[in-house]
């Protein structure tokens, strides 16, 4: 019941709807402000001085009091304007396990030529931490990295992005909701070992037995860094020299193919043989052998190698949900 | 297990946010200055107190372990409530309360752990600058307290700001002085508008017991001598029409008949006035601003022929208001300076009669002396003048001490005193002689400020003068003062230094050019300082119906000013707003330059076309003033490859800085007009 009450006044909220440019551009009907507790102090404060300047007629107390007035009034629309004309973009970070932190990417554009100070973001979910307050100069644009824990696998979904401010004085809190439909993609947590995949039947022409890690050490070159690979690929000596995350590209034999197979695995929990075949899929990448994945309800990976196989593979196994 | 996947960690939490030592120096910094103007009004044990837990708080910012922790700050505090109940005797009042809050305050800053601390004290900051206005209200303080105030809001500012990328106290004042800038329209508004109330709600015993320096109901040796080296204002005067001369300017105050023998003293009742004054001459009609006296007497020009609305005159003429004037109190009176009274009655010249028991036989000897030279009341009034004239009395502010019979002492032995020493002893002997007489204390003279156009009271132009009473002449003034010989005046005692030379008891000359000095910064300040009076201080809730009446409200009341209030705050605000939208972008130091050497060149005919790069219009300037080659290239020379480069250094914006300062293109006359008429044209 409680609940329902809940959901029925979300829906009177008013949020910064996300436009066909994947902007969010606040507008002044879309803040909300009240005052913190500082602010509330603030405010019994200057009552009483209000009372007592009254009541004793201090001409000179009531100024300073009608001063901090003016001070607060202001504070109050400076807070609302510190908002208004920021876009805002949400974007789903690299994919991720789970267990692991998720991450979204925002990035936050002022659109006038006004400074805006002490921007910070909010996931609306209890579990996510408040950013600490960022500075946009005018026209410029900062980004803000939010972070949720990973708990399923799957698209996890940032329905709504809380963006707050203090500024000036910390007596007035403004915020908006934007809605976003930003997601980030969650690999199953891999087991921590897994059995190696059994040798595919069908493939009778396989030349040799696998040797274990030959494919790691043939080193090829190396490219820039991109989400999904490695850290044991990186080339931290590189890094060191400051040149930039740089990964190590190792060439493998050819001629191993290893099929990752569903129904291979004789496990009752469909989640946990999800978690044995994300294993393998790394197990195998570590390797270095090519490898491909089949799914109940005709997904199937063909096999490749290299870390956009990996993703592909883990991809579909965190969307997975034929059963 | 392969190390693929990292642990998760969160970011560690942060509950509360951790005030930085810099902005808990500024706080301590702010509070203590803050707390000073408020020590003078406290008891030396609270001041001590205070002293050691700044002095805590200073040094345990240089060295941490100095800070007391939370059971000795426990302990603190409690000794700081004793010390003020053991001081004061009570947590309420206003001593008592503004003790407490200081001493709370001071405890605090042994304790500022997390910002919120920091800005709650702020916050409370404001409250003791408005405890301290109910001690004092004088310019300066009120000048120190907006530094207080503008150092609280940047310091707020600052709190919020150091957990963004700028931690910068530059930014934070920049942003104080634009907020203050905007906060002044609104608490003008506010000020002019807001409704007050017309009596106090409660009264929490605000100290009105305060030692006030001014004329008190009595009369006897050293009183005004007392009040001659007083350096305060006694009121203000603002003349309609030209000033009267100042030696015509007597003050009247109170009339004093009863004499004891050493202190002359006023009458327990006067009757209203109800004698008629016979006027001879147009009134002067003038409006006093009086200075706080804590008594019910007004002064007026001798003598008022008006009574000012809300006061009451008596029958000695002296004006007295319905309660004692414990703030700036204005009324308006007219008087005449040629004028006859009635005859009193018996009962009155009964009164004016009457003799102290230690009157002594050379006292009635002298006066015996002078009646029988006399033919009648009047020339015996100038006998007494005659004789302080020609025997050695003396003028001075110093005079020596007189024992149990001071007139007589006075008059035979040291022959030195000031004015009361003066009167005292004529309406004596007048009364031996057989002629009513009566003191009237006041102020003599006063001092005119060209710049307010008003003339100003000291302190130090109290006076006392006698009133005697003349056959057919009714009460006639007469100032024993002005009869000493002016080549008998103490000029080595303090009088000098003072205002003796510009009061009109003596006409001296002023040739010391310091002296001059001190009187026209005093002249200065007093205009300011009136001007704070009027402005602030004593706005009322008269003056805003009178606003309101102006404006043309006057029949909506309180409501009206309410309304109107409302209104001119939302559109003070609005405006406000409207300009932080609409602000203009700020220029680097480069674009800037580039700005002023396009006007440069405008002033002289060349204007920059919006699609002109600084390349282009460079070509044309020098296609069309060849003279101008020189400078224009060398600027663009620096101009286009910081502006438009790699990298722009200060050294460049200097370099440029500097080529500017040099370049002012010329044109001549009949150029320069022809340029002015086709902009003209143009627009």
């Amino acid at each position: 019941m409680l609940n329902r009450i809940q959901r029925y006044f979300k829906t009177l909220l008013r949020q910064v709807p996300t436009g066909n440019d994947g902007i969010a551009r606040i507008t002044a009907r879309q803040i909300y402000i009240l005052p913190t507790s500082t602010g509330l102090i603030f405010g019994s404060v200057v009552l009483l001085m209000l009372l007592g300047s009254l009541n004793y007629q201090n001409n000179l107390g009531l100024l300073f009091t009608f001063f901090l007035v003016a001070i607060g009034l202001l504070a109050m629309h400076h807070a609302w304007f510190n908002l208004l004309h920021l876009a805002i973009q949400v974007r789903g970070g690299a994919a991720v396990f789970v267990g692991e932190m998720a991450s979204f990417i925002i990035t936050i554009r002022a659109e006038t030529q006004r400074p805006h100070y002490d921007i910070s973001i909010h996931a609306d979910t209890a579990t996510s931490l408040p950013t600490s307050g960022v500075l946009i100069a005018g026209h410029q644009q900062s980004t803000i990295t939010l972070t949720l824990p990973a708990q399923q696998r799957g698209l996890l979904p940032l329905n709504s992005v809380r963006i707050a401010t203090h500024h000036p004085m910390h007596l007035f809190r403004a915020w908006c909701y934007i809605s976003t439909t930003a997601t980030t993609l969650i690999y199953p947590q891999p087991t921590p070992h897994a059995p190696p995949p059994e040798t595919d039947a069908g493939n009778v022409n396989r030349p040799q037995q696998r040797r274990r890690s030959s494919g790691v050490e043939d080193y090829l070159g190396s490219r820039p860094y991109r989400p999904g690979d490695s850290p044991r690929h990186i080339d931290w000596k590189a890094v060191a020299r400051e040149r930039g995350l740089v990964v190590k590209q190792f060439g493998s034999d050819q001629g191993q193919t290893l099929w990752l197979d569903w129904s291979q695995l004789h496990l009752a929990d469909p989640e946990l043989r999800l978690s044995v075949l994300a294993r393998q899929v790394l197990d195998a990448n570590h390797n270095g052998v090519r490898f491909g994945l089949r799914l109940p309800g005709g997904v199937t990976e063909p096999p490749a190698q290299g870390a956009a196989q990996v993703h592909r593979c883990l991809t579909h196994l965190a969307l997975f949900n034929g059963r | 297990m392969i190390p693929f996947i990292k642990r998760a960690t969160r970011p560690p939490i942060i509950t509360t946010e951790r005030a930085d030592s810099t902005a808990v120096l500024a706080m301590s910094i702010l509070v203590i200055v803050a707390c000073l103007p408020l020590l003078r009004f406290f008891h030396w044990q609270i001041t001590l107190f205070l002293f050691c837990i700044a002095a805590l708080r200073l040094i345990s910012w240089r060295w941490r372990a100095a800070l007391p922790p939370t059971g000795l700050r426990a302990v603190f505090t409690l000794t700081g409530i004793a010390n003020c109940l053991y001081s004061n005797h009570t947590l309420v009042g206003l001593d008592g309360g503004a003790a407490l809050l200081a001493t709370m305050m001071l405890l605090k800053l042994l304790e500022l752990n997390t910002k919120r601390d920091l800005r709650v004290l702020a916050i409370l900051i404001g409250f003791l600058v408005v405890i301290q206005f109910l001690f004092d209200q004088s310019l300066l303080l009120a000048l120190y307290c907006s530094l207080i105030v503008f150092g609280m809001i940047t310091l707020l500012l600052e709190l919020n700001s150091s957990n963004t990328d700028t931690n910068d106290w530059k930014n934070s004042l920049r942003l104080a002085g634009y907020f203050s800038i905007q906060a002044l329209p609104i608490m003008l508004c506010l000020f002019l508008l807001f409704p007050r109330l017309n009596a106090p709600l409660w009264n929490l015993g605000l100290d009105s017991g305060q030692a006030m320096v001014g004329m008190s109901d009595h009369m006897e040796p050293g009183a005004i001598s007392e009040l001659a080296v007083s350096g305060e204002l006694a009121f203000r005067a603002r003349f309609e029409g030209a000033i009267p001369p100042v030696n015509q300017l007597y003050w009247r105050g109170l009339v004093l008949w009863n004499m004891d023998g050493r202190r002359w003293s006023q009458l327990a009742t006067t009757g209203a006035f109800t004698t008629q004054i016979e006027i001879m001459e147009k009134p002067v009609r003038y409006d006093i601003i009086l200075e706080p006296t804590q008594q019910k007497w007004l002064f007026a020009l001798d003598v008022p022929v008006t009574t000012p609305t809300t006061a009451q005159r008596n029958t000695d003429l002296q004006l007295l208001a319905p309660n004692s004037i414990d703030k700036v109190y204005r009324y308006s009176v007219q008087s005449v300076f040629n004028y006859r009274l009635n005859e009193p009655s018996a009962a009155r010249r009964a009164l004016g009669l009457q003799l102290p028991y230690n009157v002594t036989p050379r006292m009635r000897e002298l006066v015996a002396g002078w009646r029988q030279q006399a033919a009648n009341d009047w020339e015996l009034v100038q006998q007494g003048l005659a004789f302080f004239s020609r025997e050695q009395f003396y003028y001075t502010l110093l005079p020596p001490r007189l024992g149990l019979n001071p007139t007589d002492e006075f008059l035979f032995e040291t022959r030195q005193g000031f004015c009361e020493h003066y009167a005292s002893a004529f309406a004596l002997l007048m009364r031996i002689g057989g002629i009513p007489a009566r003191v009237v204390l006041g102020y003599l003279g006063g001092e005119f400020n060209a710049l307010g156009g008003y003339l100003m009271v000291w302190q130090s132009d109290a006076h006392a003068w006698v009133e005697v009473l003349i056959a057919e002449r009714g009460w006639v003034r007469i100032d024993p003062t002005a009869a000493i010989d002016p080549t008998r005046i103490d000029h080595g005692s303090a009088s000098q230094l003072l205002n003796a030379g510009q009061s009109a008891r003596f006409h001296l000359d002023h040739t010391n050019v310091f002296a001059q000095w001190a009187r026209q910064i005093r002249v200065l300040a007093d205009t300011v300082n009136a001007a704070w009076q009027n402005w602030v201080l004593d706005f009322s809730a008269q003056d805003q119906l009178m606003l309101l009446e102006q404006i043309g409200f006057g029949a909506w009341k309180e409501y009206g000013l309410a309304i109107l209030m409302l209104i001119t705050v939302a559109l003070t605000l609005g405006l406000t707003v409207l300009g932080l939208l609409r602000q203009r972008p700020l220029l680097t130091p480069l674009e800037a330059h580039y700005m002023c050497f396009c006007r440069r060149l405008a002033r002289v005919g060349l204007v920059r076309q919006t699609y002109e790069g600084p390349r282009d219009f460079g070509q044309r300037v020098v296609k069309e003033r060849p003279e101008l080659a020189e400078c224009v290239n060398r600027f663009l020379a620096v101009y286009i490859p910081a502006r438009f480069g790699a990298q722009t250094s200060d050294q460049l914006v200097n370099q440029l800085a500097q080529l500017m300062r040099h370049f002012y293109p010329h044109q001549s006359l009949l150029q320069r007009i022809l340029t002015r008429l086709k902009n003209t044209n143009r627009m």
